[in-house]
Parts: C-alpha cells; sequence; structure tokens
C-alpha cells in the first residue's frame, strides 16, 4: 500500500468509533423506549384514553313534582335533540341547507356547527316532534338523534311561583332551583372508541352507562285550594286591579303549606315571555308593614303576661303621646274611639289602645315575644329566596318604636312570618316551621325522605291562644272582619291596612296594603289563610272591603271541599240582615268608618271623593255582604262615561244607578235586570241610552 | 490480493437478523395498513402485496449479489452515477414522473413506480467507497479526498431536495458522511466544515421562524397538539398505551386515523402499540445486531473497497433506523425517514435488500 492510500489502521479505528457511537445511540434509544412506555405509559395512555372516547350524552328524565294527593304539578315529557356527528357529514353544505330551515336556524350557523371537528355537537335541543319526524325523513348521513325530556307544566301558572321552571338543563327558580339536586338525577352516556375521523371503531368497546331518574318531590300543597286561592286572586287583580296580591294558606296544627301564590305570576311552560320580578315566590321573599294584623301579636303577648283585661276601660282621644311625640289613631279625623272596653281596642284596632297594652308589657318583653313568634328571622321553609324581615334591636327599640311595633309599624315582615305568627295562635301556641315538601320519592314510588311536622318553639299558654282567637271571633261578628263572615262557622279573623313604606322608608301616600288573616274552624283550626293585596287601584282601599271578602270566599270553598262540618254550637254568630247607614255626603274617610262593621260590600262608581248617592237608600235592611252602589260623581257632564253592571238589580235601582251617570234606560219586562246593552264596563258619552232587560226571578 | 482470499460461508447472523426483520415488517405493514388500505383504496392487502412483491424481488437481489464479487461492482459506479443522474431528472418529467401530496419522488415505468432517491443510496455508498479506497487518493488532502465527494454528494443532494425529500437526502449525506470519516478524513477538516455549516444553517432557521418552531416541537410537542405537535403526540399516543407487552398484534387504535403514515414512517409506533417494550426493544436489539455484524464484517473485510463499502452500507441502514426510531419515540424532529426492512417501503426496500447482498457478499472474505 503506498502512502497515499487509505490506511487501514485508520479505517479500523474510525470503525470502532462510529461503532460505539451508534451502540450509545441504541442504548439511548432504548432508555427512552423504556422510559415511554413503561414509565409515562400510564398517563399517555389515559390521553390517548381521551382522544379515543366519544361520548353521546343519555339524559336522565327529571323527577316530577305532584300535590299532596299525588296531583301532578309539573313533569317531564319526551322530546329529542338533533345531533350532528361531523365527520359522518358528507355534502356539509346539502346538509345545512336542508336543515336550516327545519330547524329555523341560519344556514350559515348550521354549516358552522357540522363542519366542526369534533365527534358530536348538539344541533337543536328539545325539538317538536313533528321537527324530528321532518329532520328524520331527509335521511342525512351524521344526524342523530338524542332523546331527552322537556318540562311541561300542565296547569300554566298555577303554583308557578312555588314550582319555578327548568332552563336547557337546570331548575332556576322556585322549587325546581331548591330541590334541583333531588330532581336532576344522574346522566347517562353512550360511550364508544371512534377512530381518527370520529367515527365508531367497528369492534372498539363501547358502553351504555344508564341515567339515574329523578327523584320525584309529593308537595304539601293541595292543587284544589291552591286553585281556588289563586281563582279568587284572580278575580280581584281584575276588579280592583292592585299591584299584586298574596295568599298563604297553611295547616296550623303542622306548619304544612297547602297553597301559597303571589300575583301577577308567570306560565312556566314559557317562563322567558314574562318579567323576572314575576319568578320569584313574592309571599317568601316579599317584605312590608305588617299593620294591623301585627297586633294580633301584641295582644297575645298581653294576655300571656296578664297585662290585658278585656273589660277594663279605655279612652281614646284619636291620639296619645309617647315621649314627647304624638302618634294618632286612624280614627283621629272624628276624634277617636271615645271610651271603650280593651276588647273594643281590639275590635276596633284603636291604635292608642294598642301603644297602652304595649307600654304595659314593656319594651323588652315585646320585643323577646316578637322574635319568639319567628319575627327577624327566616322561617326556614324549603323554597329559595326567602327574606329574614326586619324587626328592631333592643338598642334601637326606645318608647317611640315600641309604641309603633304595638300596632305594626316600623316593623318589616314577610306573609309568611305573620301567617305562622297567627297559625301560632290557631294551633295553641306552639309557632310551627312551615314547609312544602312532604316527601321525597324515587322514580319506582319508594319513600325516600318524610318531613314531620316541627315545632320550633312552644309561644303562648294554650288558654292565652284561646283567648285571642275568641277575641278574633268577634272580629269577625261584629268588627272590621264582618265581611269575612261564614254563616254556620266559626271564623276567627283580623284585617290589616297598613300604609306603604316606599324605598327610603318614606310612606307613599294613599297606597295601602290591605290584608286579611284568619283561621277556621275556631273550635278547631284546620286551615289558615293570609291574604294581603297590594295597592288597589279601583275600589275602596280599606281591608274589610277588599281582603275580608277575598278571604270569605276562598275559605268558604275551602271549607266545603275539605268537608268540614259547620259549628254545632256557634259561640258568636253575625246579624243575617243588617241595616244600610247613611252615606249621604260623608267624605271617604267616614263613609269607611261607617261601613268597615256594616257587613256590608261597597261599589264605587265615579270618581269623586264625597257621596252623592247611595242605593239601597240608608235604613233599608239587606242581608249581610249584600252589595251597596255609592256614586261619588266627579264625572264631568258632556263627558264620557263607563256603563255600570245592573245585572240583579231592581228597576228602581238601575234607574237611579243610571241617573247619577247622566245615561238613560230603556226597559223592557219586569222584575231583576238580566241583561243589558252597552255591556258593563263600555265608554259612552253622557245621555246615553242603556237598554236593559228585566226578568221575573224564577220566571221564563 | 483481488483473487487471493478465502472464500467461506457468508455472516449467516446478518442473514438472520435481515430476514426475521423482514418477516416482522411484513406482518406489521399488514397489520398498520389495513384499515386505511381498506378506506383508502378498499382493498385491505393493498400494502401487504406490495410488500410481499418488493421483499421477494429485493431477496432476489439480495441472494444475486450476494454471489457476486464485491469488487466487481466499482466497475459499475460511474454508470450507476449517470443512470441515477438521470432517473433523478425524469422525476421531474410529466408523464414519467409522479407527483403525489405535491413531492415529485416517484417515477412509473411499466406500471411500477419506484423512487429514484433509493437508487442514490446505494449508488453514492458505492461511489465513495470506490473513490476514497483508490490508491491515488489521499484522504488527508481535502480537495483529494473529500470535496471531489461532497461535490458530487452535492449534486444529488440538491436534485433530492427539490423533490423535495429531506429524510431521503438526509440518509444520503450521512451514509456519505459516514464513509468519508471512516476513510480516514482529518478531525480539522470535519470540524472546518461544520464551522461553514453553522452559519447557512442559522440562516435557515432565522429567515422562516416556523421552520425552527417545527425542529424544536419534538420537545413539547402538546405545545401546538394540532399542526407541529400532532405527529408526535399520536405517536406517543401509540407507544404508551403499548405499555410492556402491547395490546396485541392487530389490535392498535392509533392506526385508525389518528397516526399518519402507519405503515410507514410511524410503523415502529404501531409496533410498539400493538407489541409493546417486549416488540420494540426486539427490533432495536436486533437493528444493534445488525449494525454489530455489519462493522465486524467491514473490519474482517480483505480490502479498503470491502471496509468502506461494508461501513457505507451498514451506516446507510442503521443510521436510517437511528433516525426513525428517533422520531417515533419524539427524540430527534421528525425527517421522513422510513424504518429499513419493516416500513412499507416499495423500491425503498428492494434496494436496501440489494445492499444486504453486497454485505454479505464481503463477509464471505473475511479475513480470520
Amino acid at each position: 500500500m503506498s502512502k497515499a492510500a487509505v490506511s487501514g489502521i485508520i479505517i479500523k479505528r474510525r470503525l470502532m468509533l462510529l461503532f460505539v457511537v451508534m451502540a450509545a445511540t441504541v442504548l439511548a434509544l432504548l432508555m427512552r423506549l423504556f422510559y415511554i412506555q413503561l414509565v409515562i405509559a400510564g398517563e399517555l395512555q389515559a390521553k390517548a384514553w381521551e382522544q379515543w372516547n366519544r361520548s353521546i350524552p343519555a339524559r336522565s328524565p327529571r323527577g316530577s313534582i305532584y300535590d299532596r294527593k299525588e296531583r301532578l304539578l309539573a313533569g317531564s315529557a319526551s322530546a329529542q335533540s338533533v345531533i350532528a356527528l361531523p365527520p359522518q357529514i358528507q355534502d356539509k353544505e346539502e346538509a345545512a341547507r336542508l336543515l336550516a330551515p327545519l330547524l329555523e336556524m341560519e344556514e350559515s350557523r348550521v354549516l358552522e356547527l357540522i363542519s366542526r371537528r369534533s365527534a358530536t355537537v348538539y344541533l337543536k335541543r328539545l325539538v317538536d316532534e313533528e321537527t324530528a319526524f321532518a329532520v328524520r325523513k331527509l335521511n342525512i348521513r351524521g344526524i342523530a338523534f338524542s332523546q331527552e325530556t322537556r318540562r311541561f307544566y300542565p296547569h300554566g301558572s298555577l303554583a308557578s311561583q312555588l314550582l319555578g321552571f327548568v332552563g336547557i338543563d337546570e331548575g332556576l327558580s322556585g322549587l325546581e332551583h331548591f330541590y334541583e339536586l333531588v330532581l336532576k338525577g344522574r346522566d347517562g352516556r353512550i360511550e364508544f372508541e371512534s377512530d381518527g375521523r370520529g367515527r365508531r371503531i367497528p369492534q372498539g368497546v363501547q358502553s351504555y352507562i344508564q341515567p339515574k331518574d329523578g327523584n320525584d318531590l309529593l308537595l304539601t300543597i293541595d292543587q284544589t285550594i291552591q286553585y281556588i286561592v289563586e281563582r279568587e286572586m284572580e278575580r280581584v287583580m281584575l276588579s280592583s286591579k292592585p299591584k299584586g296580591i298574596i295568599t298563604i294558606a297553611v295547616d296550623p296544627r303542622t306548619g304544612e303549606i297547602l297553597a301559597i301564590a303571589g300575583k301577577p305570576d308567570f306560565d312556566p311552560n314559557r317562563f322567558a315571555d314574562f318579567p323576572s320580578e314575576r319568578w320569584k315566590l313574592s309571599p317568601v321573599t316579599n317584605t312590608f308593614e305588617p299593620g294591623s294584623t301585627f297586633k294580633l301579636v301584641t295582644l297575645a303577648a298581653a294576655l300571656e303576661e296578664g297585662k290585658f283585661n278585656a273589660r277594663e276601660g279605655f279612652f281614646c282621644r284619636g291620639a296619645i303621646t309617647v315621649a314627647g311625640r304624638s302618634i294618632g289613631c286612624w280614627t283621629r279625623g272624628r276624634g277617636g274611639h271615645g271610651a271603650i272596653s280593651f276588647e273594643k281596642v281590639v275590635l276596633g284596632s284603636c291604635n292608642p289602645g294598642f301603644i297602652t297594652i304595649g307600654q304595659r308589657i314593656g319594651s323588652e318583653k315585646l320585643l323577646s315575644y316578637i322574635r319568639a313568634f319567628g319575627f327577624g328571622v327566616k322561617s326556614g321553609i324549603d323554597v329559595p329566596g326567602e327574606s329574614t324581615g326586619i324587626i328592631f334591636t333592643e338598642k334601637q327599640f326606645g318608647p317611640v318604636e315600641a309604641a309603633t311595633t304595638s300596632f305594626g309599624q316600623g316593623v318589616s315582615v314577610t306573609p309568611l312570618q305573620q301567617a305562622m305568627a297567627v297559625a301560632a295562635i290557631a294551633n295553641g301556641g306552639y309557632l310551627m316551621k312551615p314547609y312544602v315538601v312532604k316527601q321525597v320519592r324515587d322514580s319506582e314510588g319508594n319513600v325516600l325522605e318524610k318531613r314531620e311536622p316541627q315545632v320550633v318553639r312552644r309561644v303562648l299558654s294554650g288558654e292565652t291562644a284561646r283567648e285571642v282567637t275568641r277575641i278574633m271571633e268577634l272580629v269577625v261578628t261584629e268588627g272590621s272582619g264582618i265581611n269575612a263572615y261564614i254563616e254556620g262557622y266559626r271564623i276567627a279573623g283580623k284585617t290589616g291596612t297598613a300604609q306603604k313604606v316606599g324605598p327610603g322608608g318614606v310612606y307613599i301616600g294613599g297606597e295601602y296594603i290591605l290584608s286579611f288573616v284568619g283561621f277556621a274552624p275556631a273550635e278547631d283550626p284546620q286551615i289558615l289563610i293570609y291574604v294581603a293585596v297590594d295597592a288597589p287601584q279601583s275600589g275602596p282601599q280599606w281591608g274589610s272591603q277588599t281582603s275580608a271578602p277575598m278571604f270569605r270566599r276562598m275559605m268558604e270553598d275551602i271549607l266545603k271541599y275539605l268537608n268540614i262540618p259547620s259549628a254545632k254550637t256557634p259561640v258568636n254568630e253575625a246579624p243575617r240582615m243588617v241595616e244600610v247607614p247613611d252615606l249621604m255626603r260623608l267624605s271617604l274617610e267616614e263613609a269607611s268608618d261607617v261601613l268597615e262593621t256594616s257587613g256590608l260590600l261597597v261599589k264605587f262608581i265615579g270618581s269623586g271623593s264625597t257621596i252623592l248617592n247611595q242605593t239601597p237608600k240608608g235604613g233599608a235592611r239587606v242581608p249581610l255582604h249584600t252589595q251597596i252602589l255609592v256614586y261619588l260623581g266627579g264625572e264631568a257632564a258632556g263627558e264620557e262615561v263607563t256603563v255600570p253592571d245592573l245585572s240583579g238589580k231592581s228597576m228602581r235601582e238601575a234607574g237611579e244607578i243610571l241617573g247619577w251617570l247622566g245615561l238613560r234606560m230603556n226597559f223592557s219586562g219586569s222584575g231583576i235586570a238580566r241583561s243589558q246593552s252597552p255591556a258593563p264596563g263600555t265608554r259612552v258619552p253622557a245621555n246615553s241610552v242603556v237598554s236593559v232587560e228585566f226578568r221575573n226571578p224564577g220566571g221564563p | 490480493m483481488r483473487a487471493s482470499p478465502k472464500k467461506k460461508a457468508p455472516d449467516f447472523v446478518i442473514l438472520f437478523t435481515v430476514m426475521t426483520l423482514l418477516a416482522i415488517g411484513i406482518v406489521m405493514v399488514f397489520s398498520a395498513s389495513a384499515i386505511i388500505a381498506l378506506e383508502n383504496r378498499a382493498d385491505v392487502y393493498f400494502h401487504l402485496r406490495r410488500q410481499v412483491f418488493w421483499a421477494l424481488l429485493g431477496l432476489g437481489g439480495m441472494l444475486f449479489l450476494s454471489n457476486y464479487d464485491y469488487w466487481k461492482l466499482k466497475r459499475w459506479v460511474n454508470a450507476l452515477l449517470v443512470v441515477n443522474l438521470l432517473l433523478l431528472l425524469a422525476v421531474f418529467i410529466p408523464g414519467v414522473g409522479v407527483e403525489i401530496n405535491g413531492a415529485r419522488r416517484w417515477i412509473m415505468v411499466g406500471g411500477f413506480t419506484g423512487q429514484p432517491s433509493d437508487l442514490t443510496k446505494v449508488a453514492m455508498v458505492l461511489f465513495t467507497a470506490a473513490y476514497l479506497s483508490r490508491r491515488d487518493v489521499n484522504v488527508q488532502k481535502f480537495m483529494q479526498g473529500a470535496f471531489p465527494v461532497l461535490a458530487v454528494m452535492g449534486v444529488f443532494f440538491a436534485l433530492i431536495m427539490a423533490q423535495p425529500d429531506l429524510g431521503t437526502a438526509i440518509a444520503i449525506a450521512g451514509a456519505t458522511m459516514i464513509i468519508v470519516f471512516v476513510a480516514g478524513m482529518p478531525y480539522r477538516q470535519i470540524l472546518a466544515i461544520a464551522m461553514c455549516g453553522l452559519p447557512l444553517l442559522g440562516y435557515l432557521m432565522a429567515s422562516k421562524p416556523y421552520r425552527l418552531r417545527r425542529l424544536l416541537s419534538f420537545r413539547d410537542p402538546w405545545a401546538d397538539p394540532l399542526n407541529t405537535g400532532y405527529h408526535i403526540i399520536q405517536s406517543l399516543y401509540a407507544l404508551g398505551p403499548g405499555g410492556l407487552f402491547g395490546v396485541g398484534l392487530g389490535r392498535s387504535r392509533q392506526k385508525f386515523f389518528y397516526l399518519p403514515e402507519p405503515h410507514s414512517d410511524f410503523i415502529f409506533a404501531i409496533l410498539g402499540e400493538e407489541l409493546g417494550f417486549i416488540g420494540t426493544a426486539s427490533v432495536l436489539s436486533l437493528f444493534f445486531l445488525l449494525i454489530w455484524r455489519g462493522f465486524k464484517t467491514a473490519l474482517m473485510a480483505p480490502d479498503n473497497f470491502g471496509m468502506l463499502l461494508a461501513a457505507g452500507i451498514t451506516g446507510m441502514i442503521g443510521l436510517q433506523a437511528l433516525i426513525n426510531i428517533g422520531v417515533v419515540t419524539g427524540s430527534i424532529p421528525v425527517t421522513g425517514i422510513n424504518l429499513p426492512l419493516i416500513s412499507a417501503g416499495g423500491s425503498s426496500l428492494f434496494f436496501t435488500l440489494c445492499s444486504v447482498g453486497v454485505l454479505l457478499n464481503i463477509s464471505k472474505y473475511a479475513r480470520v
């Protein structure tokens, strides 16, 4: 070998070197493989699983809500959702073009959804049967359906604020929200292994994880009572046009809520069409100044403490001075109640009288009774959004605060608190914890949970409770609650007229909350109803004229429905016939005084403030709860007037009413008015003719 | 010297190793390609049939070359280079060259498609070994030794890069450099070339930032899982679940359109998924065995040409295998080199087997 030739020694040395380098590389790669396949294998496996596994949700049917007699209040109907499996759709543009009109979606939106890089996308949730059928008929590859459920409420707005509603996947208000975890159940899914293009691998693992059905709720609510209550509320909503009405019906013995509603409410089947203020359960979320119904607390406390003697005399001058401040009675305008007994202080709802009672109890004691009755704390009812209300603290509770609190001013309570406090009087002195869910059952009907009545504390002795009940019965037979009287039954009740407090704690002039709380039968109370009408815009703003008759109509039907027999030994009875007082030339305020305990219902015609005429005339004897018509004038001649409802009126009465309004009557037949033209409520020019047809009662 | 060496039996370890890898390859090509073959060509056996065809053709070539005295190959070197050059040019002639996915690497002759660049691997190894073993060439002198080889390689490199086919170009450059290195190119020359190359590399990276990103994505594939990191992530998703024993032959999930090219560049990942660490370690060991016996053949070759040729062939196969496994395990950037003897490869498999035939022939003349 020449010197120039490649040296074999060098070649061998370099070969060895190269071999060592390659062998080292082999070793490094072996370690790398060891690391990947044995050390971090689990981690990689988990990530790979994520990539391989696709799932289609299988939603669990939501539990139903039933009333106490197992009547359906909220249920779920099966509905279908349209799902797209983008990798399987071949002609995406064509598919989008066909689907868009059926699903009522933008074509571009559909195209965007079905072009996504995922195995499944929802195109549209919960479509109706026809849509599902039409989409199915298109027979597009890669369009599938998922069985789901859609919530429905068979009775529309009935108990809507209590029940709440369900959004796409969860309860958003009411019991649907509060009991979300109970009702919801657990979603299942279909899992399958997919290939890199999102399609199911034929021999891949496929599993079905079964959804677990939601549990059912059995409520304390009685659908019929709820219906009666809401029907009467709707009626008053139409006739008096208030801002709102609240009703709670509760079994005072157990704390079970039998009916609860606030108006205006909404239809949970299309909740989005209603303003959201209507969604919340106003009897529990709203607070207001209770007014006279709160006086029952003061009365009960005084009796329990032995500071109340029904026969003791009291003199009401129309005002009382407390710590240098004069606090008026509602009878201030006519110089006060005068000399009355303490029993009459209660029946006449006399403020100075109650202030005196409160002073005798002592502010500290009074406050502790208010607390004992459950005011100022949440009742713990199982619905969302309960308010606490506000009562004074010991520090703030000076003589003036104690005085106003004695007759229900300066405190803020929820309707539910007020109802439960009175329930404690009705049931012999026990403050009960209110509740709406009686039982939780699984989908097979097995009872999972059962609620028993729960006593929060004993507030009064049985004797005190009975005495308060006795006085409350007198309120109904001869006091301001006479319009709540139901013949044959012993009803205990109390009216309340509270001035509304606006934002900033200032009283709103001319706006009142008219409430009534009562229970029956007084000898064995089984049902308690609390109603509150917020600022009626037409008709008298007196509790005796609005809330008491409303209570009566509800209670009468409920007693019948519950088959509660009338009292065998009536202690007190209201008169069957009452005398119509002479109201001519009285102001509205004066008239309210006279009419409050009259047992008559009054309807205003006109918009003035002084009574110009009335029918029947003063002195006439009419049955209890007869409606009298009162003309207030206030409509200038030549203007349009509203045609009154004359049905049931005698010819003389009808002629008189039309005369007040400057209308003329064209009559036919004889007896009482049966039909009229134009219809009641029509606006007609003054001097128009109203045709009225009269017929003899019982005649053809 | 030429006729003097005694002819013995070929190195059976090499034969055994190659046949085993070939068999594993055929099985794995079938397993890995069945799903995509069914989807894309409605024929489960499409790639299997091709692999078997090229394997048989290659075995024929191997048998012939193992009995064809290797020193006679020198005669054909120049002709082979010229023919190869023409074929590489023909790739760009429409009608002869075939364009697939924007790359022109193939020519079609009588219904068969082949990559002329696969021939280049053999041709360059032959040429380099033949040239550097010439007595009148002083490898110590750059202009005599490394330069002419690098110049010829540069022409082929440029033509292959124009296809473009980075992986094959790197393999050819690598194998050529291995021979130049083994032949004794002085270290200072190597250093000097490296110093010249670095600024060029730096310029290429700086001018197109995505190149650097792509190059470095193997370090953290999850930074960009849908683009630059996609191949590596999918490869790891195959290797990881494989674990120690694998999910079982034929039961890969990653071959269901997750891993691109499951039967060619990433076949090793599918092998790792189906056969586990046992499988990957075995295949790696077989390659190690082949490299060891290949270098042993080189060490014991009777002349410099035989030494350099055996080193070049072994280096070529070993380098490709190590780069491929490096890519599949996410250890180095994705290059596009397939796994010799295992990947579905067509003409690549044929020429690999042919070069093994040459190696076997050299082993017959091993000095004791």
